[in-house]
């Protein structure tokens, strides 16, 4: 944990990971009995699920609760589905928890919708087949008849502290990169292609065929709203523009697809462990994450914390069975004595969080309309929509105000309104 | 489907923290204030111990009744309270006696406090507005040369601005700045010692616990108002005078600077500041009252809300 710095005249600094100059190979780590896979989506609200437990699930094959629904994930071992539960979010969103037991690994059945359709690719199919490979692509963005999308942006550098998975792609993988760059252009017929990486690896990102820009290491530069701003030229940091992005390891994994017919379902994860030590490991989606403490003998103890994500934006989870997500970019432990201690104590106006904001909030006020949960008065006048999540505000909070549960409880609940209200027009 | 028992902590990003807190700024601000109190202690012996100690004591002691009495949680253990009874006590001559402490701390942390809703609430410094109302209510205490009567210094006691107010330039002239800087003048136990205060302001600003543009703004604004003064008129003392004397130095490092009711963005904070200056030395030269710095930080916390409206356009918002 960065400490304030003694001359705190000076903003505190906070830098990304840097990734070694040879970096080992990732630990392959095997999910021993199941895999859970979470779709968002709720399992009451499902009308004609399409799952039943007990149901064969093969190895690449997709998982989604009904037909027409966009939120669906891969199963990266074949089985029988044992469980179909509910799951609430930290901010109460709705998941499905479905469960997996998975087939031994010489009796792994393969799903072969992918293989025929790779001859022909399209947006549409990739929408339907592959937002569910690790990296998590995104291609409704392609679909919003309001902002035509006119550029393509692999990030190449990490989304949070501590991670390493981005810039071990660009790295290792530069040609699957290249091969998915390629991909993304014939399916979207979009010529415009920026890879955004950390200074030490603009050498190696030159090799990928698409435009070369480079953040600095300081957080949070490499946020895709940030790299909006400053780093894309000016049409397309244009708000009416669209704009995809897509993490390296997506497009690497989308690069792969292509090239073998096989989805690659392995997610790589930086993995901390409570002593410090740092290891990257690749494991299938739905691995739960004891397994991974297991290969490496981490002990969790009363009053732990499991953190999925980085140590800035993550999620704490209340159980080791919580499996590996396609996002899941980092995975910290810490030991009871390492979790930072929140308060509710007011606001004391220090400032802090207003010098520390990137987007140019007024943290100050916001947060007291916040707490009195007057979240439209404070998207209207106090420009929490303006948020890009970095967490800087809930660092350096003085009175140690959740602000940043806060901002991310606050645009949850008015984007859950808005729903609603479209629904009863 | 949950296999484990084990209860693992569960809270929200981010993960990390710098460490910082309201207890550790209050800790720094009660050890920097050391530096100009000590030199008060040894110029005025026991009675400014005394009052500095029943200062903090009954300031801590009335937080905590109301704490008591609205029940709410116990909120001392952040040293607010006693950061507001040792602005007091600096403020005060070492001779007051202990109701009028006591009686100022109640001001301070009640009135200028906790009805607002406690620490971060306060729209004034709450010092500052409790001075405020003891020098109305009780002038003649208040009053140093009247107060200090029976101690005999080595330099000449009497208090520098009442000179000044009554008697112009002329009569301020053996004043040096040197005798100001350290502290060879009378006034409140930690508002004479010129040099530890600007230490401590120094240490503060550095470590961040108060932000340096509205200390060094208010300082431009004494500056720039009394070298104004002097042009226009030389019967007005010059700005070295304004700097070194009555509560100036106290004021910009330790009264302005309390963070709930100074603004928080840069260009504010230069105004806000800037203001503070330039009103206290207008009270001192053309008002009615001796010091101008307690009125003039007022007067700067009831406008800081507006000030503070001045800022940048948050990302994705306007042109």
């Amino acid at each position: 944990m960065i400490k304030r710095p003694f001359f705190g005249i000076v903003k505190p600094k906070l830098h990304y990971e840097r990734i070694n100059e040879a970096p080992a190979e990732p630990t392959v780590v095997k999910p021993s009995k199941k895999i859970t896979l979470y779709i968002k989506h709720a399992a009451e609200g499902a009308q004609g699920s399409l799952l039943k437990s007990g149901d064969p699930v093969k190895n690449g094959q997709k998982v989604a609760l009904t037909e027409q629904a966009d939120t669906y994930l891969l199963a990266s071992r074949s089985g029988r589905i044992s469980g179909i539960s509910p799951f609430v979010g930290i901010l109460g969103e709705n998941f499905t928890a479905v469960t997996i037991d998975i087939d031994a690994d010489a009796s792994q059945t393969m799903d072969d919708y992918f293989k025929s359709i790779t001859q022909t690719p399209s947006l549409e199919k990739a929408r339907d087949l592959l937002a569910g490979l690790p990296g998590k692509p995104d291609f409704n963005v392609f679909f919003d008849p309001d902002y035509p999308v006119k550029t393509i942006v692999v990030l190449g550098a990490d989304s949070d502290l501590l991670s390493t998975t981005r810039q071990y792609f660009v790295k290792n993988n530069i040609i699957s990169i290249k091969t998915g760059i390629d991909f993304l252009r014939k399916m979207s017929g979009i010529h415009d292609v920026i890879l955004i990486v950390p200074q030490h690896l603009a050498q190696v990102a030159g090799t990928s065929g698409a435009t070369v820009n480079t953040v600095d290491s300081e957080y949070p530069s490499a946020h895709p709203h940030l790299i909006r701003q400053h780093v894309l030229s000016t049409e397309a940091s244009d708000p009416g523009a669209g704009v995809a992005f897509f993490s390296a390891e997506a497009v690497s994994a989308i690069g792969a697809a292509f090239n073998t017919g096989k989805l690659p379902l392995e997610k790589l994860i930086s993995f901390i462990s409570k002593d410090g030590t740092r290891r990257l490991v690749s494991a299938p989606i739905g691995t739960p994450v004891q397994d991974i403490l297991n290969e490496f003998n981490e002990k969790l103890g009363e009053g732990d914390q499991l953190i999925v994500g980085g140590p800035l934006t993550g999620i704490s989870v209340y159980t080791a069975d919580y499996p590996v997500m396609p996002d899941t970019d980092t995975l910290i432990v810490q030991s009871k004595g390492q979790v930072a201690e929140r308060d509710g104590a007011a606001c004391t106006n220090c400032g802090g969080c207003v010098r520390m904001c990137p987007a140019g909030i007024q943290v100050n006020l916001l947060v007291r309309y916040l707490e009195a949960r007057q979240y439209q008065e404070a998207a209207d006048q106090y420009d929490l929509f303006s948020c890009i999540e970095c967490g800087f505000c809930s660092y350096v909070c003085e009175s140690r105000i959740p602000v940043f549960q806060h901002i991310r409880l606050a645009k949850y609940t008015l984007e859950r309104m808005k729903e609603a209200e479209e629904k009863n027009v | 489907m949950y296999s484990s028992t084990l209860k693992l902590t569960v809270s929200h990003a981010p993960f990390w923290h710098d460490g910082s807190s309201t207890a550790s700024k209050s800790r720094n601000i009660l050890l920097a204030s050391l530096l100009a109190v000590v030199p008060g202690f040894y110029q005025y012996g026991q009675a400014a111990v005394g009052v500095v100690a029943v200062a903090i004591a009954s300031a801590i002691i009335w937080e905590l009744l109301i704490n008591f009495i609205s029940r709410r949680p116990v909120s001392v253990g952040d040293g607010n309270a006693a950061v507001i009874g040792m602005m007091l006590a600096m403020m005060m001559p070492a001779t007051t006696p202990w109701w009028a402490v006591v009686t100022g701390t109640f001001f301070a942390v009640v009135i200028g406090k906790e009805i607002f809703g406690g620490i971060g609430a306060n729209p004034f410094n709450p010092a500052v507005l409790a001075m405020t109302i003891l020098m109305l209510g009780w002038a003649p205490l208040f009053d140093f040369n009247a107060a200090l009567l029976n101690y005999s210094f080595d330099f000449k006691a009497i208090y520098p601005l009442v000179l000044s107010k009554s008697f112009g330039a002329s009569a301020v002239a053996s004043f040096t700045m040197m005798d100001l800087l350290k502290g060879h003048q009378i006034g409140g136990i930690g508002a004479t010692c010129g040099l530890g205060l600007i230490a401590a302001g120094i240490y503060l600003m550095i470590r961040g616990f108060i932000r340096w543009e509205i200390s060094i703004s208010f300082l431009l604004g004494i500056f720039a108002a009394a070298l104004c003064f002097k042009w226009i008129d030389p019967l007005y003392a010059g700005p070295e005078f304004h700097l070194f004397t009555g509560y100036t130095l106290i004021g910009a490092f330790f009264l302005a600077t309390e963070d709930a009711s100074s603004p928080v963005n840069f260009i504010p904070m230069l105004i806000y500041g800037f203001l503070g200056g330039l009103l206290t030395v207008m009270i001192r030269n053309i008002g009615v009252h001796i010091d101008g710095v307690l009125y003039a930080v007022l007067i700067i916390n009831l406008v800081h809300p507006m000030v503070d409206k001045i800022r940048p356009k948050a990302i994705g918002k306007g042109v």
